[in-house]
Parts: structure tokens; C-alpha cells; sequence
């Protein structure tokens, strides 16, 4: 591997203001590195996702990224999306106003630029009627109106009320047959509220989800009838979501700050 | 305002071992919500804040889990001295901080660093019962203290342990440590404080500050060598002074960079 300085940011995504939104770690890489020691470096951030991205885009993207959280590597990931975009166009490339990134699965993801805000082109993954995921009532301690599902589990609750006041019981959650659990309902003064949990990953609750909101759009999008909604993640950190539907894909969108900007000291890694 | 920041790993001699750590030198004090604040979005296990001292002390010392300020973090205090002597040029090979715990001092060695901290008193009066049911195996004793510490037969039952984390949190105390003869080594532990925010902890300097006097006194010998047999690891190098002890390890820089709040 090489011993080439790595810099690393740590930004707030889904906010304007810092110690609020999601925080995750970004490392600009001009190659790329062993996928052993970015999971030793995601499991060092402790943040709930760490993106790595080097300038070897596929399908005319302009680069690949890459995403682990403090236990594994992930297929698709919006804050840590959200966060990249934000250090290309503030720090790396200020004159950009769009970014496109090919991810393992083959996608390829673009993030724009308009003024403050960055939004995301994410495929759309609506949820499906779900009955195999086990007990999800007992893991929320609170019954849902409705239990669908996608890669996530996803609950739907008649209030934002019952949202706001649930205290899983995270082993239950981590038993369940899904990756994470979205519980979502109404919002009071928005269109929809969620919460999203995944101590299977080892982030017991996400302070704000982007890739959730792949199958939260879809969703609320048909249930409401609207193809542009204002979203709230609940989190005690909370985060503000600008959401668009437009069938198979859903646009993702909010503010980002930088939080800490830093060197990683690669000239102590072991061989 | 612009805050330098460094993250070390303490207690190890490689990158990715040992306890990770925040520091995080200061010229003023913010007020404590904002130390709260970066505390919580670094997620490191511990973080360091030190400014000047107001006493006759090097400097100031605060420290914070991601969730709440404590008393008391070898490691994070370890990752502070690393730091001053390390990066900030810092002139004497002893430097001392007051803090919560009152003074406290730590000295290079070579490229040891050496905590000299209080030794907290135990009482073998803990609850063996919901101790045994928090930890899923039944320890021989438990003391307690600052934190209550868990005594089982042999390294084994230390590295079979998993814990029921909700029980832990539970148990009226900060945290629990389990501790045992070790093979290869005098002393052995785990470390588990849910309650804290820190389900596992992976090396926990101050919890060696009342096993070294219980290991010290059953295994007839003031100087002890330690490890935290977490996934991360630890060795800690531990001497019993009576109503001080010292704690000993080496400790690598991860990152340095700069916060913006």
C-alpha cells in the first residue's frame, strides 16, 4: 500500500450547522487503498459510515466511492454520499456544480449543487409487504399500523407522536430479517417524519438516513400523491431532507458543514 | 472557532490498537455544552480538553465520553500527555494536569508514558447475583467502588464473556470490570460500561487503578504487567504505590487536524 498523506474530513450532512445532521468521515483517495485497512480506518471514525472515493469512476463517472461503517462495508450509503459531494465542491473542486460516483453495485449515483443545498439522484426502492421479518412490534415496543419492507425493514406508524417515542429494544431490532428498521409516520410540519435503527451495523439509531429515504420517497410519494416532500429525521441530532419522486429514481437533498478537516498518518500503518 | 485536534490511540504500539482518543489543547474554555457537543460528534471513547492551568498545574484537564463528562480516563489523559509531549514541544518529561481527580501527573520513560494516578478503594461487597446475570458467567467476588470489579478463576472466563448490555447498564455503578489471573501476563480484563456509552470499553486506564491494588496485594508484587483482552487490545504495565499507582503504556497518533465549530 501506499504511504501517501490521506486526508480526512468529517462533515455534518442534512444540516446547516454543525453537532447537528449526520456526521460521517470522508477520505479522498488518489488510489485505492487495501479494503483491510479502510475498515480499520471506518472502525477507528466510530462514525456510523466512513466514504473513501479515488478518481477511477466506471460508466464515465468521475469517481468511485466506496463506504464502511465501524463493522463493515456497505452497498449504498446517502449522508456519507451527501458528505463527499459537499468536500469536492467546498474544499477540492470549487468550481464543479455536479459530481457523479460509480458504487460496487453498479450505479451510478450524481449529487448537484444549488446554492446550499446538494441533492442526491438515488434508485428508488420501494418497500413491499413483508410478514417473514420476525416480531417487529416486540423489537419497537409499539404496534405499527403497517410493516412493509425493502433492504429495510419499514414500519408505518399513524402519528408522529408514536414515532418520536419509541425505545427499541435494539437485540430484538438486530434479531430481526432485515439490515435496519425504518419506522416512519406523518409528519405534524412536514410530510413525513422517520427514524431509522440498525444495531445490526452497529449504529443502534442513525441520526439521519439518506438511503432510507430511498424507500421512504416511493412510499409517502404514492400514499400522498406528491412527487416534492419535506422530510424530518427525528434523531436527538435531527435532520432536514428535501425529497423528490420520480419513479425509479428519488432525489435526496439538504445542506452539509465541515466539522474537522485532518491528516491521517499513513507512515505508521503496519506493512 | 478553530480548535487543533489529534486522535491517538493509547495503550498500544500500533496504529488501530489499543483505546482511541481525542485531545483537543485549548487556549480558552468554550462553554461546556460546546465541549458536550464535540465530545459527542468526535465518538471517540474519550476526549481530552486542556488549556492552560489556572493553579500551579501544567494545565487544566476535562475529559468526556461521547455521552457525559467524567471524573477520571487513563487513557484519554495517556492520549493528552502523548500529545503535549509529541506535537506541542512540551520542554519537561513530567507534565501535570488538575482535573476532577485533583492533580494529576504523567512522566515519559523512553517511549513509555507513566500515569500517576490515585488508587481507588474496593469493597468486597458487591452483588455477586445480579453480577453474575449481567455478565452471563458467575464471577468468585465482586467489589465495588468507583466502578465494580468482577473477579473470575482464569483468562478463559474473561475472553467467554458476553455480557447482557441492557443488565449491565442497570447495575448501580459506572461500569463493571472483569478481571483474572493471566496466562502470559499478571492480570487480565474486560471492561463494560453500556451505561457510559461504551458497551465494551477497549482499554481502560483508570479501572487499573483498583485492580493494581487487589492484584498487587493477592499476587504478593508491587510491579504488574496487564492486558485488556478487547478486540482492540491493550498492555498497560502497572506498579502499586499504596495510595497511588502508576500506569504505564506507549500510545500512536492516528490523525491531527483541525475542528471548526
Amino acid at each position: 500500500m501506499g504511504t501517501a498523506p490521506i486526508s480526512i474530513y468529517q462533515v455534518d450532512a442534512f444540516t446547516d450547522r454543525v453537532f447537528a445532521g449526520n456526521p460521517a468521515a470522508v477520505c479522498p483517495l488518489d488510489a485505492w487503498i487495501d479494503a483491510g485497512v479502510m475498515q480499520a480506518i471506518a472502525t477507528e471514525n466510530n462514525l456510523s459510515e466512513t466514504a473513501f472515493f479515488a478518481p477511477d469512476g466506471q460508466d464515465g463517472a468521475d469517481y468511485a466511492i466506496r463506504w464502511f461503517t465501524p463493522v463493515d462495508e456497505i452497498d449504498l450509503a446517502g449522508h456519507p454520499t451527501l458528505a463527499t459531494a459537499h468536500v469536492i465542491f467546498s474544499a477540492l473542486e470549487p468550481t464543479r456544480e455536479t459530481v457523479t460516483f460509480s458504487t460496487r453495485l453498479g450505479d451510478t449515483l450524481s449529487v448537484v449543487r444549488a446554492g446550499d443545498r446538494l441533492t442526491m439522484d438515488f434508485p428508488a426502492r420501494a418497500p413491499q409487504p413483508n410478514d417473514a421479518l420476525g416480531d417487529v412490534a416486540a423489537a419497537l415496543g409499539a404496534e405499527p399500523a403497517e410493516v412493509l419492507a425493502a433492504r429495510d425493514g419499514f414500519a408505518v406508524f399513524k402519528s408522529e407522536a408514536e414515532v418520536a417515542a419509541l425505545a427499541p429494544d435494539m437485540a430484538a431490532v438486530a434479531g430481526l430479517d432485515c439490515m435496519g428498521l425504518i419506522a416512519t409516520a406523518p409528519g405534524d410540519e412536514c410530510d413525513f417524519v422517520s427514524r431509522f435503527f440498525a444495531p445490526k451495523m452497529g449504529v443502534p439509531e442513525d441520526p439521519v438516513t439518506g438511503s432510507a429515504h430511498c424507500t421512504l420517497i416511493p412510499y409517502w410519494g404514492e400514499r400522498l400523491g406528491k412527487t416534492e416532500m419535506l422530510a424530518h429525521q427525528i434523531s436527538a441530532r435531527g435532520g432536514t431532507i428535501h425529497c423528490g419522486h420520480d419513479g425509479t429514481r428519488v432525489r435526496i437533498g439538504g445542506g452539509a458543514v465541515t466539522y474537522m478537516t485532518g491528516t491521517i498518518m499513513t507512515g505508521t500503518f503496519a506493512p | 472557532m478553530k480548535i487543533p485536534y489529534y486522535q491517538v490511540d493509547a495503550f498500544t504500539d500500533r496504529l488501530f490498537g489499543g483505546n482511541p482518543a481525542g485531545v483537543c489543547p485549548l487556549e480558552t474554555w468554550p462553554p461546556d455544552r460546546t465541549l458536550l457537543a464535540i465530545a459527542g460528534e468526535n465518538a471517540k471513547p474519550g476526549n481530552a480538553f486542556f488549556a492552560p492551568a489556572k493553579g500551579d498545574a501544567d494545565f487544566d484537564l476535562r475529559v468526556f465520553t461521547p455521552t457525559q463528562e467524567v471524573s477520571i480516563s487513563g487513557h484519554t489523559t495517556l492520549s493528552a500527555a502523548f500529545v503535549i509531549f509529541t506535537a506541542l514541544g512540551f520542554a519537561s518529561d513530567t507534565v501535570t494536569f488538575d482535573g476532577q481527580s485533583g492533580r494529576l501527573s504523567v512522566s515519559r520513560d523512553g517511549d513509555l508514558l507513566v500515569l500517576d494516578f490515585p488508587a481507588l478503594p474496593a469493597q468486597p461487597d458487591g452483588p455477586l447475583d445480579s453480577v453474575a446475570a449481567a455478565l452471563g458467567r458467575p464471577p468468585q467476588a465482586v467489589f465495588t467502588g468507583l466502578d465494580w470489579m468482577a473477579v473470575f478463576e482464569g483468562e478463559d472466563d474473561i475472553r467467554a464473556l458476553r455480557p447482557d448490555m441492557a443488565a449491565v447498564a442497570a447495575l448501580d455503578c459506572r461500569g463493571v470490570m472483569a478481571t483474572a489471573p493471566g496466562e502470559t501476563c499478571d492480570f487480565v480484563s474486560r471492561v463494560f460500561a453500556p451505561g457510559a456509552g461504551l458497551p465494551e470499553d477497549q482499554v481502560t486506564g483508570s479501572a487499573h487503578c483498583m485492580m493494581t491494588p487487589y492484584w498487587a496485594q493477592r499476587l504478593g508484587k508491587s510491579h504488574l504487567e496487564a492486558r485488556q483482552l478487547s478486540k482492540r487490545g491493550g498492555t498497560l504495565i502497572c506498579e502499586d504505590h499504596g495510595a497511588r499507582v502508576t500506569i504505564s503504556g506507549r500510545a500512536v497518533l492516528y490523525a491531527q487536524g483541525t475542528i471548526e465549530v
